[in-house]
């Protein structure tokens, strides 16, 4: 046999969710296939979920527990040394300060058993609500508007919606790069008769296969969706009876939409009137359509209003709780989902319950034996604030790189330096790690077992194909570990007996185990005898009334926009080869594929600008300033530039600023105005002709 | 509305639409092939999963036929067995080397007795011919069987269009972006053609070693 050990697992990378056949040989994962059964992916896999692992057992994989010294290096440290040294520190400030000056991030990389207890750390050992997760920076405004508009926070249908439905819009998102499989599914139902509208100001690979793609600058798509909706119902294609018997809001909803005729919409966002009456009818002429959408949605100044003008728009046309009309939110990492149903955010606990109600928060006292305040805790952007302030003294950041991935890098940086105790958990030292006192070596999803929750709400298994290297452990020993250091024994065996505390713990999860889960997942709300939920609302949205709620929001411009001195926007997303931060797959052969981040710029901003194919370029915006190569492409639209944030040596998020989303503080990665400028090494003295007329 | 069929003397029903091959399966019944793969559209090309139909004149191919209400199939036929053995055997002909153990044309190749021994009708082979330059695909095209297999992954599954068949008669290989290679094609990097070879022809390249360890231990 080539194969020593052989598991079927869930894929670690984005929120698609593929199921895989991992197989090990001599302690070493060698071959990843895709599970013919696995519900997301058929069979089907991309090249991060079956190449990309080769970074597991990568020589500079965190081994040993290593601690600050007194000359400002990291040492490997013995766990039992390690483990004494958080406890005392954090109970040093807690004693001083409060609970309150200790903040903690979960991460969405992991399982929601680790997610479970890191929360439970937070609040039940330490005693604070300050937990969040990386959610934060990409799919809250999602999360946010599908619980006020319809109620629940998760897709409301599956992938099969995809081969069901006739028609479907794609907004803000690039799934042949960002969500592969997702991707391939998608194009292969167009190249079957789907009928596709694109819409992003980058002309993404679907637009090829698509009716209509439409560009609308970056920051506008609150107009187009309005614009959308008014060609809905100026053309009497609005689904009267489902609005009547089945939402709120209609009367204002509809006083609104007179200002966004085709004119008006053009007039904000260039975009064609025959366009948008194209893209109008397609969707609310199909039988069945549904629409999909990532973080060129969200990360706005007004992401979580646009994702709400999504819902009016499916509301409308009564496009929603039945197979084929869904609504697919994309989510980024593999348990962006999970890590938030499992509580780890500042206002809820398990399953959006709000620390704040009193009688969730007594059976979560109960359970725990402990008492909790009945205020939220810190967002991460307030946990950066108050580091600055002096208000918050500690950070235990799992599974996160801050340092490259947040925003506005220069403010993380000086929070964290004021930090006076830093634990960082991960697989990797990183840009985060340099500020950290004392760092964890920890297991990455192909040594761990537990579940992801992907982005149709399926709660999938995860088992270990090896074991961690060297002394790295499982997350949830870790976490368990210092828990009880910490004087709160949370009395789980494995991972599967957490999965058991949040079913008891949480309505939605009520029917949730390890054994039922099996091999095609449960798709919550799970009831207690363990029917899952494919489709959301089928017959009542889970609102006071069951009635959907209508959002009557205006369209309004940016957070930030162009100016004479950063007269071009950035719009920042992913590239197929590469996830994230990059620490895994940049240790892969992924990175021969794709060795480096670039520019891409429309060919009349480079001729204007000077600018050719492969200059090294130089990109300022109001708070930073970075170099990378630039490649001239038609495929974005004038007067914007697109970059990837993989690569800690070009540092995107230098670029990024405080600018976020109004309900939810993502931040607006996707707006940034800049300045760009080729880089020159020398001064030519030599007069040249441009070649633009 | 179902219809009623008899595999290998089993009574079943089966939904309108159902392949005999699909059918067979479902009763956890064994037909050889070679060029199928669920995931994709039957192909009928490599002759493989012939069976028996009652009053039909020759046998048929399971991947391509559909169920009709009272059909009787016989999987063990032996008209249908002799054809898939000898294809098999021809097939095995053209190769310069046994193909891996784990792979599925050797596993064909068991099932219908063909592995090993001489072959009947020894020929021309195919060259011995590796491409290596993508950091995790390889190609090794003496092993190719032309199938097609991979070609319609990359089309129907992935839809990257990178594959095609080239060449004629023996010399007919599959390549990616017209010979330039993985890299240069519009391939990305999915491994769909790697995962659906039944023969190693497009495999990991990480795996090459361990297939040859495999191939020494026999």
């Amino acid at each position: 046999m080539r194969f020593d050990h052989n598991v079927t697992t869930t894929c670690g990378y984005c929120g698609v969710g593929c199921r895989l056949e991992a197989h090990a040989a001599d302690g070493r994962v060698v071959s990843i296939g895709p599970a013919l059964d696995g519900p997301a992916n058929h069979g089907h896999t991309c090249l991060k979920g079956r190449f990309a692992h080769q970074f597991s057992r990568k020589r500079d994989r965190l081994r040993t527990p290593l601690i600050r010294d007194d000359d400002g290096s990291l040492r490997a440290a013995s766990w039992e040394e390690a483990i004494a040294l958080i406890v005392s520190e954090l109970s040093r400030i807690r004693d001083a300060d409060g609970p309150d000056a200790i903040a903690g991030l979960a991460s969405s990389r992991a399982t929601n058993e680790d997610c479970y207890v890191m929360q439970r750390l937070m609040r039940a050992a330490i005693g604070t609500h300050n937990i969040d997760n990386c959610s934060r920076v990409c799919h809250s405004p999602t999360s946010w508007a599908l619980r006020q508009s319809l109620g629940l926070s998760g897709a409301t249908g599956n992938f099969d919606d995809i081969e069901a439905a006739d028609a479907a819009i794609i907004i803000g998102a690039n799934p042949t790069e960002g969500h592969p499989v997702v991707g391939a599914r998608i194009k292969q139902a167009a190249l079957n008769g789907l009928q596709l509208v694109t819409i992003d100001p980058r002309r993404i690979e679907l637009a090829d296969y698509g009716v209509v793609h439409l560009s609308p600058p970056a920051g506008t798509n609150a107009a187009v969706m309005l614009g959308l909706a008014h060609v809905v119902l100026r053309d009497g294609l609005v689904d009267r009876d489902f609005v009547e018997r089945r939402t709120e809001g209609w009367a204002e909803l509809e006083d609104l939409l007179a200002d966004y005729s085709p004119a008006d919409v053009r007039r904000i966002t260039g975009v064609a009137t025959a366009d948008l009456e194209r893209a109008a009818h397609i969707y609310a002429e199909a039988p069945k359509a549904s629409i999909f959408w990532g973080l060129g949605v969200t990360e706005h100044r007004y992401g979580s209003e646009v994702v709400r003008l999504i819902c009016n728009l499916a509301l409308m046309c009564g496009k929603l709780g039945r197979p084929g009309s869904a609504l697919l939110p994309l989510r980024g990492q593999n348990n962006v989902q999970g890590s938030s149903d499992m509580g780890a955010l500042p206002d809820t606990f398990t399953g959006y319950q709000s620390v704040s109600d009193d009688d969730v928060a007594r059976r979560f006292e109960a359970a725990w034996g402990v008492s909790m305040k009945r205020e939220g805790g810190l967002k991460i952007p307030e946990m950066f604030d108050a580091a600055i302030a002096g208000e918050l003294k500690a950070m235990y950041i799992f599974g996160e790189d801050v340092a490259q991935t947040d925003p506005n890098t220069t403010h993380v940086i000086a929070a964290l330096k004021s930090l006076e105790f830093l634990v960082c958990q991960d697989i990797f030292e990183n840009e985060t790690t340099q500020y950290a006192d004392v760092v964890l070596p920890a297991s990455s999803f192909l040594e761990k077992g537990g579940t992801f929750t992907n982005a149709e709400r399926r709660i999938q298994l995860v088992e270990a194909a090896i074991d961690p290297p060297g002394e790295a452990r499982t997350d949830f020993d870790i976490l368990t570990t210092i828990s009880s250091a910490l004087g709160h024994d949370m009395g789980f065996v494995t991972p599967a007996d957490v999965m058991d505390e949040v079913a008891e713990l949480t309505p939605d999860w009520a029917g949730v185990s390890h054994e039922r889960i099996g091999r095609g997942g449960l798709q919550w709300p799970v009831a207690a005898d363990g029917t899952d939920s494919p489709i959301l609302y089928e017959e009542h949205f889970e609102l006071p009334g069951g009635r959907a709620r209508l959002a009557a929001l205006p369209y309004k411009p940016p957070g930030n926009e162009a100016s004479t001195e950063f007269p071009m926007i950035l719009v920042t997303g992913r590239r197929l080869e590469h996830y994230n931060a990059g620490t895994m797959t940049r240790r892969t052969a992924n990175l021969d594929l794709a060795p480096s981040d670039w520019l891409e710029i429309h060919p009349e901003d480079a001729d204007r600008l000077w600018i050719e194919e492969g200059e090294l370029v130089s990109v300022r915006s109001a708070s930073g300033r970075i170099e990378l190569e630039a490649r001239v492409t038609e495929r974005i639209e004038p007067g914007h530039v697109f970059t990837a944030f993989h690569f800690p040596e070009i540092r995107t998020n230098l670029l990024v600023g405080s600018s976020a989303d109004v309900n939810t503080s993502c931040p607006e990665y996707k707006v940034v105005a800049v300045d760009v400028r080729p880089v020159t090494e020398e001064s030519s003295l030599t007069p040249a002709i441009a070649s633009a007329p | 509305m179902t219809l009623s069929i008899e595999i290998d003397g089993m009574q079943a029903e089966v939904e309108p639409g159902t392949t005999v091959l699909e059918a067979v399966r479902s009763l956890g019944g064994y037909v050889p092939t070679l060029c199928f793969d669920e995931r994709q559209e039957a192909f009928g090309a490599c002759r493989v999963c012939m069976v028996g139909i009652e009053g039909a004149r020759r046998p048929v191919a399971a991947c391509t036929t559909a169920c009709r209400d009272g059909m009787r199939i016989d999987t063990r036929d032996a008209t249908a067995r002799r054809i898939a053995a000898a294809t098999v055997e021809l097939v095995l002909s053209e190769l310069p080397q046994p193909p891996p153990e784990h792979t599925e044309l050797a596993a064909v190749a068991r099932a219908l007795d063909v592995d090993g021994g001489e072959l009947r009708w020894p020929g021309e082979q195919h060259e011995r011919a590796h491409d290596e330059r993508h950091p995790y695909l390889a190609l090794q095209h003496e092993l190719c069987i032309s199938c097609g297999r991979c070609v319609r992954a990359c089309d129907e599954v992935q839809g990257a269009f990178a594959l095609t068949a080239t060449g004629r008669g023996l010399a007919t290989n599959v390549t990616a972006g017209l010979d330039a290679g993985f890299r240069e094609s519009t391939c990305v990097s999915c491994g769909a053609c790697a995962d659906t070879c039944p023969t190693d022809a497009i495999t990991e390249i990480s795996l090459l070693a361990l297939t040859e360890s495999e191939s020494h231990a026999l």
